[in-house]
């Protein structure tokens, strides 16, 4: 009966892995990776621990840290809300054995799926904190949409002041979130009858515009999207997070 | 069938209960599969993905190719009301369709306040809760685990019970309807028929009509057909090396209860202490050998790449080979970061040698269930452990640098006395003495006990099934009692809720009668009620009240010795010979050896089983 037990052979791969060159100090290698679909309902705590999973099935020799709980170095770019797709994350890990970057890719690959996904590793010469900003596609199905309804809705986010509440560490606080938007367009897509909006809004650590606010200052503004939510609905997808001076983040 | 419900998921706490779509969920083409099952755990989804009976089931569903085993699990509150407003029926993770399109749905009751989340999840389907209100061309309503050993309260809801381990059974009852579907043979009544005739272990309540006594004990239970048996045996895998095992298992993304990899290592328990259902129906003790085990482990560990296996039985250091496995594990577990931990220890196998094996005891606190404060009563439940033993046991522990103790106790015994409830405040003095008796102790730190005091539930298969519980009265009173005996600061007294503890002992020895008032509560809404939350003990009394149910009578009654009782229909393989025995022990304070030092003829070895600690001679007869 033993040999029904199907052994993938990965610990032996695992221990192939560990007794390749040693890297001293450990490498930083940065990951670019999808959260779409079902992952949207994933929160960030929830993807530390999925991701410590993926790294272990993936035998990666990753650096452990020292102390009386050793566990695996994991730091993550501007966290992502729940309710919220992104096609491009970024996640730094070390390494302390020698591996490129593309067999890291690919053994991470083997193990996640078409929702979450790695599209890129490669060796980081920036730091998360140069992230300033971060451009949204929203798709919007609500009854009433039309240009009309667009050009409101663009009207609406792009009209400072845009007084919210937004609550921090400190409490709740009034911000005009026109001021926190770098651009922003709404058009009307004929074919899928949406209201479709692209946006570009902070998104560093400091001051940060988490995109759910627009929808939120719409639905209270226009009263759209306060129907049946099986036929209204509203989806946003993270397209790309730039730095300060407007250039891709990498 | 998918309907976009993104927003109600943007609405509600913890979407990712429900939005699937999990690594190692199994995705099948529903054109080709012949049979679709439906695999609901009534709580949440972070507590029934931590079931590893699930996690069984799953997999040995999905090893047959034309069937297709999903699983459900009980949406929380706020999903339900947006469910309820927005018409969106109870659906299945995987697929995400409704339950009305399976061809079977089957429960796991795990514990009874669970009941009203069954019937709670049929009317969010869309199902009639009677069995005898759905035809043909609804699903079959199947019911197992532990409280299917006494499943008259909730019999008139299920079309069939399976008694016993499903890994057989399951997939004998998906290929028996594959079979009548194809000849065209299939008939919701033929199928039931033939299920209980020709599958072993198969209860189809509404084939056996129950009468009553004038005193309203029952009577009698009358099988409808002569070709069907007149009491279930249980079916159990005999050899748990060669017994279905899930290589790999559906991934959570949130966090579960139990996120980890559970290694069980036995089935079955040897000790028989007499409060314990779970100790005499998962008899006769069947190991796995370490090498097996071993195997395993390494296998979910490639698959899942979890960094903690858990070793899941009942009563653990009770394993013959602990050592060669832990020491077979800890081969592989310490380079590859996975700490290895253990659900329960029993006080008389705790030792520094085991604790440094593992992880769970590594931190600041450690958990003993000595159940009795004095010796006198831990003979009664024949617990078989000392204060002896808990005291070297706590020593290990403190000298290791340990100072935070945790201890379970049980009031609301057979034969309790005030002095027995005392006896848990002295036990956990004599524990502080302790500390401070440890030369080696963590001297910067105070030592802290917890004790923990369940009450007393007479369970059906257990020798003390015929007792009554106490009143919530005297349950009050005792708490209150023991309250007053613990002066110590450096003593925590936590105690369960008695009422909960009520209305369990009325489910588990309740009998057909009590389905009318399981249907009202959940016509009246009832659910999550293992939830404190959400459990009204005003709202229990006045559904059994109104549905003529009286709860003393199951709760706080004494059965008579000679009385038929709710649950004799079935046979867990341990003889009711054997549990009177234990009782008259029980009262005249003896103990009873563990099946390793000396057979007591529970006749539970006539079921079999490989790696046993039971003499292949039947001894049912004393």
């Amino acid at each position: 009966m033993l040999s029904e037990v199907k052994q993938n052979g990965k610990l032996n791969e695992k221990r192939r892995v560990l007794a390749l060159p040693e890297l001293t100090p450990p490498r930083t290698v940065r990951l670019k990776f999808c959260k779409v679909g079902t992952l949207q309902y994933i929160s960030h705590l929830d993807l530390q621990r999925t991701f410590n999973r993926i790294i272990n099935r993936a035998c990666l020799p990753v650096w452990y840290t020292k102390g009386f709980n050793p566990h695996i170095k994991l730091v993550f770019s501007t966290p992502l809300s729940v309710g919220a797709q992104s096609v491009c994350e970024y996640l730094d890990i070390r390494i302390d054995r020698e591996m490129s970057c593309e067999e890291i890719k690919d053994r991470l690959n083997a193990e996640m799926t078409s929702e979450f996904y790695i599209t890129e590793a490669y060796l980081p010469s920036s730091d998360f904190s140069e992230i300033a900003w971060a451009s949204y596609d929203i798709s919007i199905t609500t009854g009433g949409a039309s240009a009309e309804l667009a050009a409101k809705a663009e009207k609406l986010l792009t009209t400072s002041p845009l007084m919210m509440i937004k609550k921090g560490k400190a409490g709740e606080k009034e911000v005009d979130i026109v001021k926190m938007i770098h651009s922003l367009t709404a058009t009307f897509d004929e074919s899928t009858g949406n209201v479709n909006i692209k946006a570009t809004v902070r998104a560093s650590s400091t001051e940060y515009l988490n995109p759910e606010f627009l929808i939120t200052a719409l639905k209270s503004n226009l009263s759209i999207l306060g129907g049946d939510p099986k036929k209204e609905y509203y989806s946003i997808m993270r397209t790309v997070t730039l730095k300060e001076d407007m250039t891709e983040f990498r | 069938m998918n309907e976009n419900i993104s927003s109600i998921l943007k609405a509600v706490s913890k979407p990712g209960r429900y939005s699937g779509g999990e690594y190692g969920q199994i995705i099948k083409d529903k054109e080709k599969v012949k049979a679709r099952f439906a695999f609901c755990f009534p709580d949440t989804y972070e507590i029934g993905m931590s079931n590893l009976g699930v996690r069984i089931l799953y997999g040995v569903l999905n090893n047959e190719d034309d069937v297709w085993c999903e699983r459900v699990y009980t949406p929380w509150v706020d999903m339900q009301e947006e469910m309820k407003k927005h018409g969106i029926p109870l659906t299945a993770c995987e697929s995400g369709d409704p339950l009305t399109a399976f061809d079977m749905i089957g429960f796991t009751l795990q514990y009874e306040m669970s009941y009203t989340n069954v019937l709670n999840m049929l009317d969010l389907a869309g199902l009639p809760l009677r069995s005898c209100d759905r035809d043909d061309s609804m699903p079959i309503i199947i019911g197992g685990g532990p409280c299917a050993y006494n499943p008259e309260p909730v019999a008139d809801f299920f079309d069939l019970f399976n008694i016993g381990e499903g890994e057989e059974m399951l997939p004998e009852l998906c290929r028996l309807y594959i079979k009548m579907k194809e000849e065209g043979s299939y008939t919701k009544e033929a199928y039931l028929h033939e299920a209980a005739r020709s599958i072993e272990g198969i209860y189809v309540p509404s084939f056996y009509e129950v009468s009553y006594n004038e005193d309203g004990t029952i009577k009698a239970y009358t099988p409808k057909y002569d070709d069907i048996p007149t009491s279930i045996k249980k079916r159990i895998m005999t050899d748990m090396d060669k017994s279905y095992f899930p290589d790999k298992v559906v991934m959570p993304y949130i966090e579960t209860v139990h996120d980890r990899i559970m290694l069980e290592v036995f089935r079955g328990c040897i000790r028989g202490c007499r409060f314990c259902q779970a100790g005499i129906i998962y008899r006769p003790v069947r190991e796995k050998s370490p090498e097996v085990l071993n195997s395993q482990a390494r296998c979910l560990f490639e698959s899942t790449g979890y960094d903690e296996i858990s070793l899941t039985s009942l009563s653990i250091s009770d394993y013959t080979q602990l050592e060669e496995l832990t020491d077979m594990l800890l081969e592989w577990t310490d380079e590859n970061m996975v700490s290895l931990s253990l659900p329960s220890l029993r006080v008389d196998s705790f030792t520094k040698e085991l604790m440094d094996k593992i992880a769970s005891v590594r931190s600041s606190s450690l958990t003993f269930a000595p159940e009795a404060g004095s010796q006198r009563l831990r003979d009664v439940i024949n617990k078989n452990v000392t204060e002896e033993d808990l005291l070297r046991a706590v020593n290990v522990a403190f000298e290791a640098g340990k100072n935070m103790v945790k201890l379970y106790f049980m009031q609301g015994l057979p034969t309790e006395t005030y002095e027995d409830i005392e006896g848990i405040a002295i036990l956990a003095s004599h524990v502080i003495d302790a500390y401070y008796k440890c030369p080696t102790r963590n001297k910067a730190k105070k030592p802290q006990v917890t004790i923990s005091v369940a009450c007393f539930i007479p369970k059906p298969f257990t020798p003390f099934q015929w007792e009554a519980q106490d009143t919530l009265e005297m349950l009050a009173e005792k708490q209150e009692f023991l309250g007053s005996k613990i002066t110590d600061r450096k003593i925590k007294f936590n105690h369960h809720d008695a009422k909960v503890s009520r209305i369990e002992a009325v489910l588990a020895r309740g009998d057909r009668r009590l389905s009318d008032a399981l249907e009202l509560a959940c016509r009246e809404g009832f659910k999550f009620d293992a939830w404190d939350e959400y459990f009204d003990y005003d709202k229990w009394i006045s559904v059994l009240e109104r549905t003529g149910a009286d709860p003393a009578f199951y709760a706080n009654r004494a059965f008579g010795l000679d009385e038929v009782l709710p649950w004799d229909i079935i046979d867990c393989g341990v003889t009711k010979e054997f549990l009177r025995r234990e009782r008259d022990k029980a009262y005249a304070e003896n103990t009873t050896p563990n099946c390793r030092e000396k057979c007591s003829g529970c006749g539970a070895n006539r079921l079999g089983g490989e790696r046993t600690c039971c003499p292949k001679l039947s001894k049912t007869e004393n």
